[in-house]
């Protein structure tokens, strides 16, 4: 079994698709007790989203949805009847935690006000994450994770300087805003479990982007300068530019002050210790050249290669652009246990990401696959909530759960 | 109610973000945070994005990264080459919960802080290591930032033009990420502590908490064994999905359609109800299979607009859509404003420095309070007040300390790392700069 974390914590879960589902994956993963629930039939959203197992659509067959979802119990209850919001009252009185992302009108219309559940289970911390926040001018706006970059500054920030800029593969606001969910679900909890009080706790997905721009408002703010997408031919090593390696790229960064020789010597290319290469200035007036030179080299030798090779030379601090592939063979990765097998249901055994980062003595021990859709709904009807099997078959035939 | 990690105590030594962002989060819910730094190593974040782009006189207390990621913490300065250095963070040790930092495996050993170590000095402590690859590994000796890990992570591989090369973004999102997790990852550790007593070490990889947020490519990969390529904005089942020029130079609005009610949305709204009637584009899967074609004739119709009002009118219509923002539209966004989102610090009185606009954090919460933002620390500010009241030596030994160079209040060798503005205009680091900078923050913030 093992020690976890956050024993004993309870957590009740209304969440779908990503940002929620990812902020209580955490917490489940380190060993709250994490309760999903879902709507009858057809459950989290996410359970349809690609990739699917085998690129076949089935409601267990989301990778997305098995990945999020693991250490959760599944149980199906329809908000929108009063016999489900029985259900999921007593299941708020014994929680410590309650976990939704839906747009902000979606709670109050279903009469679950903050203030309800306040008043049900005083000592209750309600974390609700949304696209832009519970208050403002954008609440409701509708977004998607593109819609978040734009409007975060993100995505200004990202690609060409004379084209259309980029944001991440995936899905990386909704992620940012689930990790944030849970450090503040904690602090939150932490206090309530001294004052006995809890809280409302209020995530954007819009903010949790536009807290981590570095200095980029503060640009402004110190100097009036806006900062933009920087183009690769600006004469110096391109430290935020991947460049082409024989089987792939590496990214040439240097810390802290390494001589030009240096560099002109690890790529073994003596002609950069010239004169038209010797001063920055020189660099930038002959930028086109330096990066064919520059370039040549790289091509000529494998990135693990280069990689490696950088590492043995203080400053030269090189990244390597690692595929999926890469990633499943990386020797870091493999040492470290970064994938599990996991067992579940319906796809079976398969390689999952581990853990986000190892704790000595409480690390992620539990390997239960995401629920199927109300794999749970018997066990928590039965054994935590107390109702009779003639009640659940009723609560089933209405509908209900 | 009051601060929620009031008494909790966090040492902590860290450059850059990874470590300093989610200890910036922790003291603001009240931790008390006493950052150390070195004055032989310059820290990098003191040299440049300089207040009024001055490099003269103290400009290492004039960095708008360090203020960023350091307020309302406590700063000393120590030398850790030699042994009093070390004991002296060592005494810190012993009455701190938690110590946070991102050395690499041999430094760690080099000044003797293992966490088998310290947990003979303070058995209950929490210690954090961040660093690129992990404490642990084949690679756990190679140094990193930002830019590093998130090459290593896979998001890199996947991010990028559909005709182009993988791509970085202009600031280090990995670090971000990892800080982020690294949050939860204390927070975790005080309340097992708080239940068990017990403390525990913290292996945090920069890289692995990235790969963490990319399961979509990395499931795929490990077990359906397929990996695609990348794709640019466009989307594996959304059309239309992507970035289209509006009116203006380098004005761009994001838009994404889920379903045809979205879809027809947007054809009223860019006036162009042909494009609904159009049998390609039909249905989802349709504008999926002819996106390039559709891209094209939606970018004929943005770039006819002004981004906000086109927002505005297509979100007014329920269709999910974003203005693409620069730093000031950020700093002087209508919605941010009305949450109170930045917060003003103010600064040392030494760095001539006015309060100043600063993003906050990414959460609200009804009742907790906040630490009310006191400014970065400069170099050295709280040697006497961490060395002396806390640790109990006398002004006596600080003065000693201070004549043998272990502890300071200014860079050994400072060396800054700045351009004119016009340089970095040209450079294209920059896309502008304007003198009337403050008062066009007086005029949207009023005073401050």
């Amino acid at each position: 079994m093992g020690n976890k974390a956050l024993d004993g914590i309870k957590v009740l879960d209304l969440t779908h698709h990503i940002s929620g589902p990812y902020c209580t994956k955490l917490l489940a993963d380190f060993g709250a007790d994490v309760i999903k629930i879902e709507r009858p039939k057809t459950g989290d959203p996410a359970r349809n989203s690609k990739p699917f197992f085998q690129d076949e659509k089935n409601l267990e067959h989301s990778l997305t949805f098995l990945y999020l979802n693991t250490n959760k119990k599944s149980i199906t209850v329809d908000l929108k009847s009063d016999l489900g919001i029985e259900i999921f009252t007593k299941l708020l009185l014994q929680s410590d935690i309650l976990v939704e992302n839906f747009s902000p009108h979606v709670m109050p219309s279903l009469g679950l006000t903050y203030k309800k559940l306040h008043g049900i289970n005083p000592r209750l911390v309600q974390v609700s994450i949304s696209n832009f926040g519970q208050t403002g001018p954008y609440r409701d706006y509708k977004a998607s994770d593109i819609v978040e970059y734009a409007l975060g500054g993100l995505m200004y920030l990202i690609g060409s300087n004379h084209r259309e800029p980029l944001k991440h593969a995936f899905n990386q606001a909704q992620f940012k805003a689930g990790t944030n969910a849970s450090s503040a679900a904690l602090i939150a909890l932490y206090e309530a479990k001294t004052t006995g009080v809890g809280q409302h706790v209020d995530v954007s997905i819009h903010e949790s982007i536009a807290s981590s721009l570095r200095d980029t408002t503060s640009l402004y703010t110190y100097m009036g300068a806006i900062r933009h997408r920087q183009p690769e031919d600006s004469g110096i090593i391109p430290e935020r530019h991947a460049v082409k390696s024989k089987d792939g790229y590496t990214v040439p960064i240097q810390y802290g002050s390494v001589a030009w020789e240096i560099f002109a010597n690890f790529i073994n290319k003596p002609e950069l210790k010239s004169p038209r290469f010797e001063t920055p200035e020189s660099r930038t007036q002959n930028a086109r050249e330096l990066k064919e030179i520059i370039g040549e080299s790289f091509e000529s030798r494998e990135k693990l290669e280069t990689f490696y090779a950088a590492h043995e030379h203080p400053g030269l601090i090189y990244g390597v652009v690692q595929s999926p592939d890469d990633i499943l063979q990386n020797p870091q990765y493999t040492e470290r246990g970064f994938f599990k097998e996991i067992d579940h249901p319906v796809t079976g055994k398969a390689n999952y990401p581990n853990a986000p980062f190892i704790m000595s003595k409480t690390p992620k021990s539990d390997n239960n696959s995401a629920p199927t859709l109300g794999q749970h709904n018997k066990e928590i009807m039965l054994s935590v909530l107390g109702y009779s099997s003639a009640q659940i078959n009723h609560l089933y035939k209405v509908g209900v759960i | 109610m009051g601060q929620p990690l009031s008494g909790i105590r966090i040492v902590e030594m860290g450059q850059l973000i990874a470590i300093p962002f989610a200890t910036k989060l922790l003291a603001d819910m009240g931790a008390e945070v006493i950052r150390i730094e070195s004055c032989s190593r310059l820290e990098e974040y003191r040299t440049y994005s300089l207040y009024d782009n001055d490099a003269t006189g103290e400009y290492w207390n004039r960095a708008a990264n360090f203020y960023e990621q350091n307020r309302n913490k406590f700063g000393i300065t120590l030398d850790l080459e030699t042994d009093k250095g070390i004991r002296l963070l060592k005494d810190i040790i012993s009455i701190s919960d938690v110590f946070a930092q991102n050395f690499t495996p041999r430094v760690v050993k080099k000044f003797g802080l293992e966490y088998e170590s310290l947990s003979q000095i303070k058995p209950d402590i929490i210690m954090v290591s961040s660093t690129g690859y992990g404490h642990t590994g084949p690679w756990s000796q190679f140094g990193a930032i930002g830019y590093g890990t998130e090459a290593a992570s896979g998001l890199t591989h996947m991010t990028g033009y559909e005709d182009g090369p993988p791509v970085l973004p202009q600031i280090p999102h990995a670090d971000f990420t990892a800080a982020e997790h690294t949050v939860f990852a204390i927070m975790a550790s005080l309340i097992h502590r708080a239940s068990t007593g017990t403390g525990q070490f913290i292996d945090i990889s920069q890289t692995e908490t990235l790969s963490a947020t990319i399961p979509e490519a990395i499931m795929d990969y490990s077990i359906n064994g397929s990996t695609k390529g990348r794709m640019g904005n466009q989307h594996s089942e959304m059309s239309p999905h992507g970035c289209y020029p509006c009116k203006g130079n380098d004005r761009w609005i994001a838009i994404s359609i889920e379903n045809d009610e979205e879809w027809i949305n947007l054809c009223r709204v860019l006036d162009n109800p042909k494009l609904t009637t159009e049998p390609r584009f039909s249905n989802a899967n349709d504008r999926h299979i002819h996106r390039k074609e559709l891209d094209q004739l939606l970018i004929d119709s943005t770039s006819l607009r002004d981004q906000y009002e086109l927002m505005k009118e297509l979100q007014e219509n329920k269709v999910p859509a974003g203005a693409v923002v620069n730093g000031k539209q950020l700093l002087f966004d209508p919605h941010l404003k009305a949450r109170g989102f930045f917060e003003t610090i103010s600064h040392h009185i030494s760095t001539g420095i006015p309060p100043l606009p600063y993003p906050s954090r990414p959460w609200k919460m009804s009742k907790s309070e906040v630490m009310v933002s006191n400014p970065a620390p400069i170099m050295g500010e709280h040697n006497e007040q961490v060395i002396c009241s806390l640790l109990g030596n006398t002004n006596e030994h600080l003065k000693s300390l201070e004549n043998e160079n272990i502890v300071g209040y200014k860079p050994i060798n400072p060396r800054s790392n700045t351009m004119p503005l016009e340089i970095q205009k040209r450079k294209g680091q920059i896309i502008k700069y304007e003198r009337n900078f403050r008062d066009q923050l007086h005029e949207h913030f009023g005073d401050l």
